[in-house]
């Protein structure tokens, strides 16, 4: 008893003493790592000679997400980049969102960050590319084959200044999922403009049927739905609006833009077509229910296209649409963005190596980037995969390339001005009085605290 | 041995006779374990099915089938994440009941100011959350150039369960007769020994509070190891066991995220149902009387 | 009294090198927790953002806007009310099962374990699991109340505005009240068999033995279990997080979840460490008030 605590006191003082002697490099650190962002632009010049080390090596990568079973990132892309460079050992994990986020800047902050990481097009989340490449924390990608494989609007979505950062290689789109069996027996059709829609509501809620399952107790999931109002009635009028909002010439108070989007969301709550318990219960139980065939529709993205086709307690076809937010006699727009991509840490040691498992990944026709589109979380725009879209996804993917779309809103705002639009929005929903007016005037007030430039 | 059994025998023969009353606690009791346990009832159900029916947890024991738990099981690497687990949380414990005691024993001792200062000073990190200083530590991190292993997160266990421990300990202390010390000085004793045969052996009861209660958050935080380690071989079972979470974009598989839960809590409730007795004797043994 | 005397015992046996005992402890506290909490109130006058170090200096402009703001008010109040449910549902909890578990019954290992259960699983999956319990129309509870014959379809605690923080604050005790009262217990040991035969000689019934021997005995336990229960109660974040994200509206944010959303959402670094120091002393003075009043009721009792 009496060593053993000995040796746990040994231990507890060896553990104070290195860090006490550790301490006096303080500085030395603290200099360098104020400064990276000058650095890595110097370093991307003269990294990419494109030889590689024979060494054994072991390169790390953080994604956000969930395993399942024969995961892409976790398990398949290990064991293929293992094959291409025998010396090459690739390390993944992966946590939920939130974690994600947390873990991120944590590490960022530590100086022990993964070689790869997870990003997302322009300012959306916290780990959005822009805010990380402005601290310097991205190595530049420019001059990478996939980057130019990935088309422009990839380019344009993981874009700093003069560099793009981070690799986009598929859409990922925002619609409505509808139970194609209701819609039959009701004698409905996909409807085209916004009175379609409320007039489908309206008839299956005679029926006897909950329209729309939502579960806004995850309040994210209301972008689903607002953001596809917005691409119709906010941006195919102005394409600009998010621009222009960070120079002051457009404002989420004028009216007619945000307004009448969330006017519009709001009705949907305010007839019921959305059910009114939807503030208690989360977005799993809202998948879920509208896969037991509880309701008709649900709002939802392409990447949950796999849970809502699991098998429920009833068998239904299960069909996929974008929300008419159009009036009637106007085009309509949906809502299609470049998902999350790969970037590649400035501070890591093995950059080269890391650029070589990218290009060998996003080249469109090795067997790496086949095992990731097989794994079917993105639509492919270029190379094997891209001529055969899922039948679900057909609609958004032509509406897309005719150039009727655009990205999800939060893109293009600063992390945080979404979610103080849900936050508002469901209290309106909620009964606490909030009106529409107030919640533009939140998120103008919002958006103006956050965004610094 | 033979002792533990007589006392074990004695506590039989003291047992309640059956009145209405001690009936109706009995009544009162069940009801009460039926009402805490229903909402795990429902994680050991779902977690006994197939990972793809994906029917509402609340339709109890559909299905009974282990492959969740092999699932979870080969995705967790759980042979190895169980071992991360336990060697850095009894480290943990180890280290936290060795120096908090140690730190205890002047605060209490001692009948000055400064010692006053130091117990509200420990205290005062009592009330500070992790999540609200963790940039700055992953900062100091990264100064003292601390590299990324499996025992880091030791050092925040350990760091974060002093104010507790402390506190506990500096509570317990108080209670522990100072003319026992006083007699042991007038024989000679030092302090060193005074503290390690006579102080902490009568802390015992404080001792297992403290493992019990620092030994639960450590091995259930997933916070620090999620933050400080990089590589998923050296994850513990809690960190393995967020990955089944799901997100914004990754829908939760929650039949295993439950069977993963279980498989995490199950060396606990195992540890717990076996030592109760001795935990609960530790408790009552090293008690202080009057 | 003879407090002189005794004082003057007291340096012979303990001597102030004493102190060294303290030392290991100290130092890991100071380098790893006191030192990165005072880096936050350096950081609470910048505009850090979390990531990017070249910030600049705003003096007092973030606890200006978070004066100015709402959410400051809004969360203190939820905090409190949070953390007074907790401290009185976790504390008449623990304290009564812990009498009852006293005495001598059978079966007493099992109730114990069932109920130290829910404080052995984590966090999250507890989240996880109570938000099927209260889930509407199809809940655990819900279904319940169906089956009594009430109307269960209109239950709807986690996404009503005044139900949501309550809701969540009875998981917390759920999942909490096990190690509240397994410190009662080891209280409870400590409480001499004969003063309660004397007890009872003298006539008193149960209610009286309790409230006359029991409590005044285990009154630093209650105190610690008091104060750590405040500080839980304080602090929390996990059921914000997991169960409600702070919803519906704001009504379940509590400070922390406040601070975590401004810090790593927001992505204001220096707003949320403004935050955290006024939290810090917010608690701060809660805590110390309540040791001052328990420790003072201590020796009253």
């Amino acid at each position: 008893m009496k060593l053993k605590k000995i040796g746990a006191l040994v231990l507890a003082g060896t553990m104070i003493l290195s860090s006490l002697t550790a301490c006096s490099q303080k500085t030395a650190e603290e200099s360098s790592s104020g400064d990276a962002a000058t650095t890595t632009t110097e370093e991307a010049t003269t990294s990419s000679d494109g030889t590689l080390t024979t060494d054994n090596i072991t390169i790390t990568m953080m994604y956000s997400g969930t395993a399942t079973e024969n995961d892409f990132e976790t398990q398949v892309l290990p064991k293929l980049v293992q094959e291409a460079f025998p010396n090459i050992t690739l390390e993944v994990t992966k946590l939920p969102d939130d974690q994600y986020y947390t873990a991120l800047k944590t590490k960022l902050a530590s100086g022990e960050a993964p070689d790869i990481i997870l990003l997302q097009p322009k300012y959306a989340g916290a780990n959005s590319i822009i805010s990380l490449a402005q601290a310097g924390y991205l190595e530049p990608l420019t001059e990478l084959k996939a980057v130019e494989l990935g088309g422009e609007a990839a380019r344009e979505s993981y874009r700093y200044g003069n560099d793009v950062y981070g690799i986009g290689s598929g859409a990922t789109m925002l619609g409505t999922y509808y139970n194609k069996d209701m819609f039959e027996a009701n004698g409905l059709s996909v409807p085209t403009n916004w009175d379609e829609f409320l007039n489908c509501c309206q008839v299956l809620q005679d029926a006897g049927i909950q329209p729309i399952v939502m579960g806004d107790k995850d309040m994210y999931v209301m972008q689903f739905g607002l953001y596809q109002i917005a691409a119709n009635q906010v941006y195919a009028d102005n394409a600009a609006f998010d621009d222009q909002l960070r120079t002051g010439e457009t404002k989420f108070t004028d009216e007619g833009t945000w307004d009448k989007v969330l006017e519009m969301y709001k009705t949907l709550y305010d007839k019921g077509y959305i059910q009114n318990s939807s503030l208690g219960i989360g977005a799993q139980q809202a998948i879920q229910k509208f896969v037991d065939g509880e309701a008709a529709m649900t709002f939802d993205g392409s990447f949950n296209a796999a849970a809502i086709q699991a098998s429920g307690t009833v068998e239904f076809e299960r069909g996929y649409f974008p929300l008419p937010g159009n009036d009637a006699g106007e085009d309509l727009y949906a809502s299609v963005a470049i998902g999350g991509g790969p970037g590649i840490y400035s501070g890591s040691k093995h950059i080269d190596e890391a650029k070589a498992i990218l290009e060998l990944w996003f080249d469109g026709e090795s067997d790496i980037w086949k095992a990731y589109v097989d794994a079917g979380n993105i639509v492919a725009t270029y190379g094997y995969g891209s001529d055969q879209v899922n039948p679900l996804f057909q609609t958004f993917v032509d509406l897309y390339n005719e150039g009727k779309s655009f990205y999800w809103c939060n893109q293009g705002w600063p992390a945080g001005t979404e979610s103080e639009m849900e936050a508002l929005f469901s209290e309106a929903i909620g009964g606490q009085g909030t009106t529409v007016s107030d919640i533009v005037e939140g998120m103008q007030l919002k958006f103006q605290e956050l965004y610094t430039e | 041995m033979a002792f533990f059994k007589k006392k074990t025998d004695r506590e039989v023969e003291k047992y309640e006779k059956l009145s209405p009353s001690i009936l109706a606690v009995y009544i009162i009791l069940i009801l009460f374990c039926i009402i805490i346990v229903a909402p795990l009832v429902i994680v050991v159900s779902s977690s006994l099915r197939e990972a793809s029916n994906m029917k509402s947890p609340l339709i109890l024991f559909s299905q009974l089938t282990l492959s969740s738990y092999i699932t979870a099981f080969n995705q967790m690497n759980y042979p190895m994440q169980f071992l991360n687990s336990f060697m850095t949380t009894g480290g943990s414990v180890l280290i936290v009941v060795c120096i908090a005691t140690m730190a205890a024993y002047p605060i209490t001792r001692i009948k000055r100011p400064f010692s006053k200062g130091l117990y509200y000073f420990f205290i005062a990190g009592l009330v500070i959350p992790a999540q609200m200083v963790i940039v700055p530590v992953a900062q100091m991190f990264g100064r003292l150039n601390i590299p990324n292993t499996r025992f880091t997160p030791m050092i925040m266990f350990i760091t974060c369960s002093l104010p507790f421990s402390t506190f506990l300990y500096a509570g317990f202390m108080k209670s522990v007769p100072i003319e026992i010390e006083e007699s042991a000085y007038l024989d000679g004793a030092s302090l060193w020994t005074r503290f390690t045969r006579i102080v902490f052996p009568l802390l015992k009861p404080a001792t297992v509070s403290t493992i019990i209660t620092q030994g639960l958050w450590i091995w259930n935080d997933y916070f620090f190891p999620m933050v400080f380690i990089s590589k998923s071989s050296q994850y513990s079972l809690p960190v393995g066991m967020i990955q089944f979470l799901g997100d914004r974009e990754n829908p939760a598989q929650w039949n295993v995220l439950f069977a993963a839960c279980v498989l995490c809590a199950l060396p606990l409730i195992i540890i717990f149902a076996v030592l109760q007795k001795q935990f609960i004797n530790g408790i009552a043994a090293g008690a202080v009387k009057g | 009294m003879n407090r002189k005397k005794k004082s003057k015992n007291i340096s012979l046996v303990f001597p102030n090198r004493m102190y060294v005992f303290a030392l290991p402890a100290l130092l890991l506290f100071c380098v790893f927790w006191v030192y990165p909490v005072l880096q936050l109130f350096y950081y609470s006058i910048t505009n850090f953002n979390g990531i990017n170090y070249n910030y600049d200096f705003v003096g007092v402009k973030n606890y200006v806007t978070l004066f100015k703001e709402g959410t400051m008010v809004n969360s203190i109040k939820n905090t409190l009310i949070y953390a007074i449910i907790i401290v009185i549902g976790s504390n008449l909890l623990g304290i009564s099962v812990a009498m009852v578990l006293n005495i001598k019954i059978r079966g007493k290992a099992f109730f114990r374990t069932c109920a130290y259960l829910p404080a052995l699983f984590s966090a999250i999956v507890v989240g996880f699991i109570w938000s099927y319990v209260y889930m509407p129309d199809a809940g655990m509870l819900s279904s319940l109340m169906d089956l009594v014959g009430l109307d269960g379809s209109k239950l709807n605690l986690l996404g009503n505005y005044k139900t949501a923080l309550y809701a969540i604050a009875i998981v917390e005790i759920w999942k909490s009240f096990g190690t509240t009262m397994i410190i009662y217990l080891a209280g409870l040991q400590t409480v001499d068999e004969s003063l309660l035969e004397a007890g009872k000689i003298d006539g008193c019934n149960e209610w009286q033995l309790i409230r006359k021997v029991k409590l005044p005995l285990i009154s630093s336990t209650i105190t610690i279990n008091v104060i750590l229960n405040v500080i839980a109660g304080l602090k929390a974040f996990d059921y914000s997080f997991i169960m409600t994200n702070g919803g519906p509206g704001k009504s379940t944010n509590t400070l922390m979840f406040t601070i975590y959303k401004i810090a790593f959402t927001d992505q204001m670094m220096g707003k949320a460490s403004a935050f955290s120091v006024i939290s810090f002393i917010v608690i701060i003075l809660i805590t110390i008030f309540m040791l001052i009043f328990m420790n003072k009721r201590e020796v009253e009792l």
